[in-house]
């Protein structure tokens, strides 16, 4: 149900920002040898979907904050923060990952706006770096036997300070809404580096990278609404 | 777009636990007492542990070789083999205890597979009974059922 919802949400998302898109495609005028300047500056917001996902889904919580800076025409330099707590129900455990992450990178802008405008389609990379808890509530031993069933055991057994290390590759869209307001949706390949595991366990959600699949990958979504802060025009 | 809605909803791989078993059984081969290389079939065998109700998969079966579970949250199974190698009478039935102790360790396998439970210093035990002898004695771990851990020779 929860994956349909995300499949739902990101329809209507892309949707949304497609028809954006063509709206402010203005009709060709004659640019001759004008160069419009564009905006520089700092893009601040926040990852949008965390919050709708946490209110559809009582084991989910997160907050993202976004931020990127223009180095060049083409080229941000991008960053994530952000607070995710999940806890993770399978047919055999129930464990809850808890912490912080950080994000670092480049988004690289491939779209030639028209004009003066500020739209982009961009792919990325980053660098991730999680810092959790990560608790096993109960588990059952998988015994493969009805003659001698076994019974969920209460375990609560918690290791701190585990850490999460990957990278991620990025493609998205961004859309100027309003004057300086920004609304971005994008998803994510994420690889990861390096994990700790529990004791006797394995981290089966890392805050920042999501579902650890066993190949030690995972998929991301990001819509985030942001301002730009102008620092100057070029 | 399409694509993106695909992977989003898609079934993961690890989704669903294809090890199997994931506890191993206890498995047990029988052999000729006068010929210790030869299996022997036993006759008519039920397994049951103490006070539990006959296994359904062996109940009054020919077969030289049974895996039998252990109970995972004791650190003992004691279990009754009834054979009958003559007509199937009740008064002509055999029964022998065998009697299994260990320490049972849980191990973690995967997301869907959960915990397995392994079986450490495991030592076996039997009355004098139509089981005439079995090797070994003592076994370190049962880990797998890939091979017999106990032969009996009757």
């Amino acid at each position: 149900m929860f994956r349909y919802s995300i499949s739902f949400i990101f329809l209507l998302v892309c949707s949304l920002g497609y028809a954006q898109e063509k709206a402010m495609e203005v009709p060709a005028i004659e640019k001759g040898s004008l160069v419009y300047k564009t905006a520089y500056g700092l893009r601040l917001g926040a990852d949008i979907s965390k919050p709708i996902l946490a209110s559809f889904n009582g084991n989910y919580t997160g907050f993202e904050l976004v931020a990127d800076y223009r180095i060049n025409k083409k080229i941000y330099v991008a960053a994530e923060i952000g607070f995710e707590e999940k806890t993770s129900v399978e047919e055999y455990s129930n464990s809850t990952s808890k912490g912080n992450y950080i994000r670092v990178g480049f988004n690289y802008n491939a779209y030639d706006n028209w004009l003066d405008m500020n739209n982009e389609v961009f792919t990325g990379v980053r660098y991730g770096l999680g810092i959790f808890d990560q608790t096993l509530n109960s588990y059952t031993p998988n015994v493969n036997s009805l003659y001698f069933p076994s019974e969920s055991i209460n375990a609560s057994i918690t290791d701190s300070g585990l850490t999460a290390h990957w990278t991620e590759f990025i493609v998205g869209i961004k859309v100027e809404t309003l004057r300086n307001l920004f609304v971005s949706t994008s998803i994510s390949y994420k690889i990861v580096l390096a994990v700790n595991d529990p004791e006797n366990f394995k981290t089966l959600f890392a805050p920042g990278f999501g579902r650890i699949f066993e190949s030690g990958t995972g998929f991301g979504f990001n819509y985030t609404i942001s301002y730009l802060i102008p620092f100057t025009k070029k | 777009m399409i694509l993106c809605t695909a992977i989003l909803s898609g079934c993961e791989k690890d989704d669903f636990c294809t090890k199997d078993p994931v506890t191993p059984k206890l498995v047990l081969r029988f052999y000729d007492a006068n010929d210790r290389d030869q299996l022997k079939k036993t006759e008519r065998l039920s397994i049951w542990a103490a006070g539990k109700d006959t296994i359904p998969t062996y109940r009054s079966v020919a077969l030289d070789s049974v895996a039998i579970p252990l109970n995972t949250s004791t650190i003992e199974t004691v279990y009754h083999l009834k054979i009958n190698d003559f007509d199937g009478n009740l008064a002509s039935n055999e029964t022998a205890t065998f009697t299994i102790q260990y320490t049972p360790e849980e191990e973690f396998v995967s997301r869907s597979c959960g915990f397995r439970v392994i079986f450490n210093d495991v030592r076996f035990s039997s009355d004098t009974s139509w089981i005439q002898d079995f090797t070994p004695a003592p076994l370190t771990t049962i880990d797998n059922q890939t091979t017999a851990h106990v032969q009996i020779f009757h």
